[in-house]
């Protein structure tokens, strides 16, 4: 049975390496993220504040986006295809197929990462290549969860119009309006929400926990305390846990819809 | 795998009665066509039996043992699914290696599948060039790729053109003689009534008939057309006491005369009898043709009958 998955993950990893949509945000992310190092280059003295931060904000944007059109249309284009049944057909269990459709898929994201931040780091100055390496763990896993957002999204989804729809809506949802939806909470109740809470929902949204991570790991936690987010952090225990929530989670999610579904075209 | 049965076999989804406790026995060495109008169960059938369906009811014995859908039977078989459209951006040959690896099959045996379904020349374009009838063809050569003991095969004759096609008789035929088991799903059964050796026709989720197709005829018994062309010049008498017996022997039979063409159906049972009218006005008839009625108008009254009946 492993034969099936080893041979889907490798077909998996081969077609998104020619996905128009990846490659063009991809490209563009390494762009950026080579942008950001030269401009951390110019600042003479103060690279690290700049390029680390700002290649933080700009991962966070990207990385999601790239993830997502990486994963939304894992099952749900196999099913439009008509070969959702013949891949079903091989000797394979539904839950193998959900795991070697999100390796195959987390390789390529892998290195749509790794080119990026690769870019940034060699445009950087000297000396922060080794600062800037620490970006890797966090957006690999920022990546890996948004893969398999994208992977529940179409492991659900009627057809892939839809899914590249309700991606494009998560996408806005954890990139822009959960942090402007606790802004606005913070607004209407005039600051009076527990820290602990806000802090809470802050590292719940795993592009926030990404960026919580970082600014640590980038600045110390000084930043966190100016806007009262020092108990943001969680210790490195449960930030494992959240990540492995948010990647293992939606995986089992979509194992299940694709297991318990009692009939496939 | 010398027999496949499904026994009592059924699926509903809500309340729609996909299959109602069907019966189907699969003989190695033996094309089977599932044949019958929309929604009534072909697909949903060929699913249970590819583990895409879960029945809520019904066995699946294979040489007299049950078993289930897991990876030991689906080791075993080989599956072109309608309508399939592999992923554009890889080529005919990478899909192929794919479903190679994933069955276990040697890489020596993509290039000769890639012949034998003849599309060898562009096997290194991608996808997205190739027309419906070389996804086909694509799709045979994924069916055909491990030499499967249990081949499926649904609407397999779509979009092939004639070399297509022959490319499919001769899969067919290779699975007879060694005695493996093929069972289609088609709605163009009159272009496979000679290439099968079984049709079970399905209405509503239950069987209607099944049988030889020569048997399907029988059963239908729709009247058999005749055409013959009388020697109005040489034998004008003869033609004229021809016509005469003809009208007397069926007087309820309509006989419809052009000239010296002269047309009239009648039931099977009475082809002898009437050649033997002929036989007996020798030099009247210039020629004589029958027609047996096209195997769509038998599948047709078979499946009315079946609407009636019930």
């Amino acid at each position: 049975m492993m034969r099936v998955a080893r041979a889907l993950c490798l077909l998996e990893l081969r077609e998104r390496t020619r996905d128009r949509w990846v490659l063009v945000i991809s490209a563009l992310f390494a762009l950026l993220a080579s942008a950001v190092g030269l401009y951390g280059r110019s600042a003479e003295g103060n690279a690290a504040a700049l390029t680390g931060p700002s290649l933080v904000t700009l991962a966070s944007l990207f990385v999601p986006l790239v993830a997502l059109a990486l994963g939304y249309d894992a099952i749900v284009g196999e099913r439009e295809r008509n070969t959702l049944g013949l891949l079903l057909s091989l000797p394979v269990s539904r839950g193998e197929v959900v795991l070697a459709k999100f390796a195959g898929r987390g390789i390529a994201l892998t290195i749509a990462v790794l080119l990026g931040l690769g870019a940034a780091m060699l445009a950087a100055a000297e000396g922060e290549a080794r600062t800037l390496a620490m970006l890797i763990g966090p957006t690999l896993l920022l990546g890996l969860s948004f893969v398999a957002i994208g992977m529940l999204v179409s492991t659900l989804a009627s057809r892939q119009s839809v899914a590249a729809s309700l991606v494009v809506v998560i996408w806005f949802l954890f990139a822009f309006f959960y942090d402007l939806g606790l802004l606005g909470l913070l607004v209407a109740t005039d600051g009076d929400v527990p820290q602990w809470l806000i802090a809470a929902l802050v590292v719940a949204n795993p592009a926030g926990l990404y960026r919580i991570q970082l600014m640590t790991a980038l600045s110390g936690t000084e930043t966190l305390s100016d806007v009262g987010l020092a108990s943001a952090l969680p210790g490195p225990g449960v930030t494992a846990a959240i990540w492995t929530a948010w990647i293992l989670g939606p995986l089992a999610a979509s194992a299940a819809a694709l297991s318990l579904r009692r009939a496939f075209r | 795998m010398k027999t496949l049965e499904l026994r009592d076999i059924a699926v509903h989804f809500g309340r729609l009665q996909a299959l109602d406790g069907l019966d189907l026995a699969l003989r190695g060495g033996r094309v089977t066509l599932l044949a019958g109008p929309n929604g009534s169960g072909k697909s949903t059938l060929i699913r249970v039996l590819l583990g895409l369906v879960r029945p809520n009811r019904g066995r699946i014995v294979v040489d007299g043992n049950e078993v289930h859908v897991d990876g030991a039977l689906k080791e075993r078989l080989g599956y072109l699914p309608e309508s399939v459209a592999f992923s554009e951006a890889l080529t005919g040959r990478e899909v192929l290696s794919f479903f190679a690896r994933a069955r276990g099959v040697a890489r020596a045996r993509i290039a000769a599948t890639l012949e034998r379904v003849g599309l060898i020349k562009a096997a290194d374009r991608p996808v997205r060039d190739y027309s419906r009838g070389m996804r086909q063809r694509l799709g045979l050569g994924i069916a055909i790729l491990s030499t499967p003991e249990l081949l499926v095969l649904d609407e397999p004759s779509g979009g092939l053109d004639q070399d297509g096609l022959a490319v499919l008789w001769s899969i067919l035929d290779e699975w007879r003689a060694a005695g493996r088991i093929v069972l289609m799903a088609s709605h163009e059964i009159a272009l496979l009534e000679t290439r099968v050796d079984e049709v079970c026709l399905l209405a509503s989720g239950r069987r209607v008939a099944d049988g030889t197709p020569a048997a399907l005829r029988r059963l239908a018994a729709l009247p058999l057309r005749i055409q013959m062309r009388l020697d109005q010049n040489g034998h004008a008498a003869d033609a004229k006491a021809l016509l005469f017996s003809m009208r007397r022997a069926r007087p309820e039979a309509e006989i419809v005369e052009h000239d010296a063409e002269v047309e009239i159906e009648i039931a099977q049972s009475e082809l002898l009898p009437l050649l033997d009218i002929g036989a007996r006005h020798p030099g009247a008839l210039r020629d004589l043709r029958v027609q047996e009625p096209p195997f769509d108008e038998v599948y047709r009254r078979l499946i009315d009958t079946a609407k009636e009946t019930r």
